[in-house]
């Protein structure tokens, strides 16, 4: 998996997790020190800026370690929901959600700086690009492609069949090259 | 149709990631194949996305609010005050026996005075940061640690001032890309190229950054040649298990090992035979000192570079 670490077997990660509900300190640590990463870079795509990234990973660090006594299930399952509504409530109160979900918003932002495709293709672009697909593309797009997870390991981590998550995935790359497409066509309109 | 293409969509991206190229991945739906190309591709940039990390700091702060918080927790459990004596010991009773509370509460007032919460906030900052830079010792690349591990590394070489020094010190960051690059490659059987390229360019720089003292340039010439000879080595040895689209890379690396090991060998009879040749001519009463004592500059000969 391209974003973990030094990967943990589930039995070893049930055994920390276990060992940290019982207020272990060393199994607090490394639980975190596991997690910390996988959690940045799922909330890294869904705000606008690497302080409000840290600052809402700090946040959900902070929940998942006094809630662990009541986890159970699948503890990446639980621990995404977590960031997941940590996220919807970060937009609830800074009311600000409106203007990074519409992938109509990137286009005129494109048609206004006259980006050219080469440019869009910059990873930076693309990651921009990402910030603005939904909720759940964005959270299947990073699981998927991020953090390396197959079709079926995300359908458990955010509770939806292997169906939806795959028809999730096919919408959000269309609505990703459709993005860059209308780049295409503007340009040669402006060559025209 | 459009669930079809969904499984199609999800199929080839599972064969990409087995290591087939997005159009023997199509090959499998010729019909499909003008709608899923740019999807593949574009999963394949997204794939490509450098990972972003958090930062260091992210990391402490977020354990030092967590450290506040337990803290807080236990003094939660500290009975309030202005609770009438018989509420309060019953109260006391459900955490501790009289003999702990008292214990318990003796250690409490510690937090109570400014002064030792600062002394004892500075010691555990720096236990902290001393742990961390302990444990990034043993970071791979993707370790929340690693990039502290190469701070430590920065800092260890810009506090470094002599040139011997600063060579030695990238002959060793060399080894120690090596040593990720096999690691990581045992655990996921993938080649990393950017370890890769930062371990020839270490031990590119030990040679081309800083003038060697010139009594010191032989056995950074012998170093050199042997760290070349044994990355050669290693990397042969990882190549059969390397992916037939990443040989190209290691091909080239264990070139470049080869070259750089022979042109230092090549350096190493030069100077062999300067040496001989001066005992041979100068007389030791007229030994040119002052020039002998020029530090050297010495460079990499013609495909010893990364051109990536």
């Amino acid at each position: 998996m391209k974003g973990q670490t030094k990967d943990l077997t589930d039995e070893e990660l049930h055994q920390i997790v276990e060992k940290a509900k019982t207020n272990d300190n060393r199994a607090l640590g490394k639980l975190c020190e596991h997690f910390y990463s996988k959690i940045y870079r799922f909330i890294y795509y869904r705000v606008n800026s690497i302080e409000d990234a840290e600052d809402l990973t700090s946040e959900v660090c902070l929940k998942v370690m006094k809630s662990l006594p009541e986890q159970n299930g699948l503890f990446y399952a639980w621990i995404f929901r977590i960031a997941s509504n940590m996220i919807t409530d970060f937009y609830r109160r800074r009311a600000v959600r409106s203007n990074v979900t519409s992938t109509g918003d990137l286009i005129e932002e494109m048609v206004d700086e006259k980006r050219t495709t080469s440019e869009l293709l910059e990873q930076q672009e693309l990651r921009q690009a990402i910030k603005h697909l939904t909720e759940e593309q964005q959270q299947v797009i990073v699981l998927k492609f991020i953090e390396g997870y197959n079709t079926d390991e995300v359908s458990n981590l955010v509770g939806k069949s292997a169906g939806a998550v795959r028809a999730i995935q096919f919408r959000a790359l269309t609505a990703l090259r459709n993005m860059f497409a209308s780049d295409i066509s503007i340009r040669k309109d402006g060559k025209d | 149709m459009e669930q079809n293409i969904e499984l199609l969509l999800d199929n080839c991206i599972d064969e990409n990631r087995k290591g087939k190229s997005v159009d023997e991945c199509l090959a499998n739906y010729p019909q499909y194949a003008n709608q899923l190309k740019p999807l593949l591709q574009l999963t394949v940039q997204i794939k490509n996305l450098p990972l972003p990390n958090p930062s260091f700091e992210a990391l402490s702060s977020a354990l030092i609010n967590i450290g506040k918080e337990m803290e807080r927790d236990t003094e939660a459990k500290v009975i309030p005050e202005e609770l009438v004596p018989a509420q309060r010991d019953v109260l006391q009773n459900r955490f501790t026996s009289p003999m702990k509370k008292r214990k318990s509460f003796a250690i409490l007032s510690v937090f109570r005075k400014p002064k030792l919460v600062w002394a004892l906030s500075s010691f555990l900052f720096f236990a902290v940061i001393f742990g961390a830079v302990t444990v990034s010792a043993e970071s791979l690349p993707g370790d929340i640690l690693y990039p502290l591990k190469l701070v430590t590394e920065k800092v260890n070489f810009l506090l470094t001032f002599d040139s011997y020094g600063k060579a030695e010190l990238r002959l060793n960051f060399s080894d120690k890309r090596l040593n990720e690059l096999v690691e990581v490659f045992q655990q996921s059987n993938k080649l990393d190229t950017t370890l890769l390229k930062n371990m020839l360019d270490e031990a590119k720089l030990a040679l081309e950054e800083n003038e060697i003292p010139v009594e010191k340039a032989s056995i950074l010439t012998a170093k050199l040649n042997h760290v070349s000879a044994y990355q050669k080595t290693v990397l042969e040895n990882i190549r059969p298990n390397v992916q037939t689209t990443e040989r190209k890379v290691i091909d080239e690396a264990i070139n470049m090992c080869n070259m750089r090991s022979r042109w230092m060998r090549g350096m190493m009879d030069e100077e062999y035979q300067e040496q001989f040749d001066e005992q041979d001519t100068i007389p030791q009463s007229q030994t040119p000192r002052r020039e002998r004592q020029q530090p050297k500059r010495m460079q990499w000969g013609p495909g010893c570079d990364w051109m990536r």
